[in-house]
């Protein structure tokens, strides 16, 4: 029995949420399609009714293959990590050890960290002459000189994927940590103190209880590794010749550094319909798996 | 391994914008400076700098209230009323939080060009809200939900009107959630980049992500005043983040996970 002053306050509560929200997050979707229709250039600014024609011209590209094949496997990568190392962390920060609370809290320095940062942070790793990472596998042997991991076609990716992880993972670190406490307590020592068949047990006693978690938080981070602009940017522009760019960051250029705002547009819809893909795939590759 | 691992990198940000100038980079990297001076710290703190940072404190600051205040007042309407509608809403608030910022960028960049926003706070502030609001609302709701609601129906009784419950019985009791979601909007806002980078593009107005990306290519290798910068940058976040970390964990697990 809601008053009728309640249901005014709520009105006004509500508002302006929605005329924010329709304004700036679901008419610009609705914009970026009627935008892809229309042709744009730095030369020509006045936007001209293309039609289908660059949805007819972009999928058969050079350049839309590789930044599809780059998404996927840049997604898929640092998904995978992100969630195993998470789930590991969670397992490990979840066992009673002495300094636990302050590993708890300084396993998160990496997700709090300015994205920006964080990428510079990483391009100096990496770097060739002065990177620590290339200084420590001299050292190890592994390498006679340093290696510019972030300008070879080869190890661009894997490197971008290397940084990402590493900001990332703390998040699915955080979120495992409280389902994890939402299982027996007994069971899961039980499970970790048993030697030989510790992994066995693990697999049967947490796996299942945090299914849905799992699921949940694949899922989430794959929407905000698909869409995640910053480090792939700051680290290699998506260089070297197109080997990292990813749909945020071939759009950007292609809207920001060409003006070429319905390209960047069609290229914006083909990002949401891939995405979208994506995690339909994973939802029906679950669905499956349950099953059998 | 895993301390290693997410350590080291800070360790070596922190040893690198320590090391004097004329020391130089040795193969192998040598992990701390002979000689630690704080003379990058001094020089990373220059005028630009001090710019960039006021203008991401103001529009973060700004994002924060904003976007929390509504958060809450949003939230507080989604458990109250018994409408129909509010669940179709409350979806369309769930799937706004997964819209990509670089599909939806130019047509908001054209309005912001067309309403002649562009190199303002303003612009930041509204897109910053904007999208950080449907995680606010998603966050306080899961924590809404869980407040004992007989004391609401007692205060109505007492024919308190129905915005003094609100405020006085509901902003207090959601304090919590309130700081776990302010920490959220600013780790966010903080370090966003995509906006910033397309709606500003004079240095006047450009924010700290934006700046030190710019610094990039001026500071060349200079990676020792790069990195004081990156700590500067970074430190604030960092101290809220350790100040309200227990509310935040617990906030944002329960409406994350629970929710």
């Amino acid at each position: 029995m809601t008053s009728r002053r309640l249901r005014w306050l709520l009105f006004v509560f509500l508002a302006p949420t929605v005329l924010l929200l329709g304004t700036f997050l679901y008419y610009p979707m609705v914009g970026t399609v009627i935008e892809s229709f229309y042709k744009s250039s730095f030369i020509n600014p006045n936007p001209t009714f293309a039609g289908f024609e660059q949805y007819r011209k972009i999928p058969g590209s050079r350049d839309f293959r590789e930044v599809l094949v780059n998404s996927v496997a840049w997604t898929v990568g640092v998904v995978a990590l992100q969630n195993l190392l998470g789930f590991g962390s969670a397992l490990l920060l979840n066992a009673k050890v002495p300094g636990r609370g302050l590993m708890r809290a300084l396993v998160m320095l990496p997700w709090v960290l300015p994205g920006v940062v964080a990428a510079i942070l990483w391009r100096f790793m990496y770097d060739p002459q002065l990177g620590l990472i290339n200084s420590f596998l001299i050292r190890l042997g592994v390498l006679d000189e340093g290696t510019a991991w972030l300008a070879d076609t080869s190890t661009a990716m894997p490197a971008v994927v290397f940084a990402a992880v590493w900001k990332g993972f703390p998040f699915c670190t955080l979120i495992y940590l409280a389902a994890l406490q939402n299982i027996d307590r007994e069971q899961l020592e039980a499970a970790m103190l048993d030697g030989a068949r510790a992994f066995g047990r693990l697999v049967h006693v947490v796996i299942p209880g945090l299914r849905e978690i799992i699921a949940v938080n694949v899922v989430l981070t794959t929407i905000l590794t698909f869409n995640y602009f910053d480090m792939v940017w700051v680290l290699t522009r998506g260089g070297p010749k197109n080997a990292t760019h990813i749909f945020p960051t071939r759009i950007f250029e292609l809207g920001f550094g060409q003006f070429r705002f319905g390209e960047a547009s069609t290229y914006g819809v083909f990002s949401i319909l891939v995405l979208a893909l994506l995690v339909t795939l994973y939802v029906l590759l679950r669905r499956s798996r349950q099953r059998s | 391994m895993l301390a290693a691992f997410v350590l080291l990198p800070f360790f070596w940000m922190l040893s690198v914008s320590l090391k004097p100038a004329d020391e130089p980079f040795s193969i192998p990297a040598r992990l701390w400076p002979k000689a630690p001076t704080l003379d990058n710290f001094s020089s990373a703190f220059r005028p630009e700098f001090r710019t960039y940072f006021v203008n991401s404190l103001i529009v973060s600051s700004a994002t924060v209230v904003i976007s929390v205040g509504l958060g809450l007042a949003s939230a507080y309407a989604f458990t109250r009323a018994k409408l129909a509608l509010i669940s179709a809403l409350m979806g369309l608030v769930a799937l706004a939080q997964m819209f990509p910022h670089s599909a939806i960028i130019i047509p908001i960049y054209k309005m912001m060009r067309g309403a002649g926003l562009l190199d303002t706070y303003l612009a930041l502030i509204i897109a910053y809200v904007s999208v950080t609001l449907p995680v606010a609302i998603w966050i306080l709701h899961g924590f809404l939900a869980k407040l004992p609601y007989s004391l609401l129906e007692a205060a109505s009784l007492d024919n308190a009107g129905p915005f003094r419950t609100f405020w006085h019985i509901v902003v207090p009791l959601s304090r919590p959630g309130l700081l776990a979601t302010a920490v959220y909007v600013l780790i966010v806002t903080w370090q966003e980049f995509l906006f910033a980078l397309s709606f500003t593009s004079t240095k006047e107005m450009r924010t700290l992500p934006v700046g030190l990306n710019d610094f990039i290519g001026q500071y060349g290798i200079r990676y020792g005043e790069l990195m004081a910068s990156s700590i500067l940058v970074s430190a604030p976040v960092i101290a809220a983040f350790f100040l309200l970390q227990r509310h935040f964990v617990a906030g944002l697990t329960a409406g994350a996970v629970k929710g």
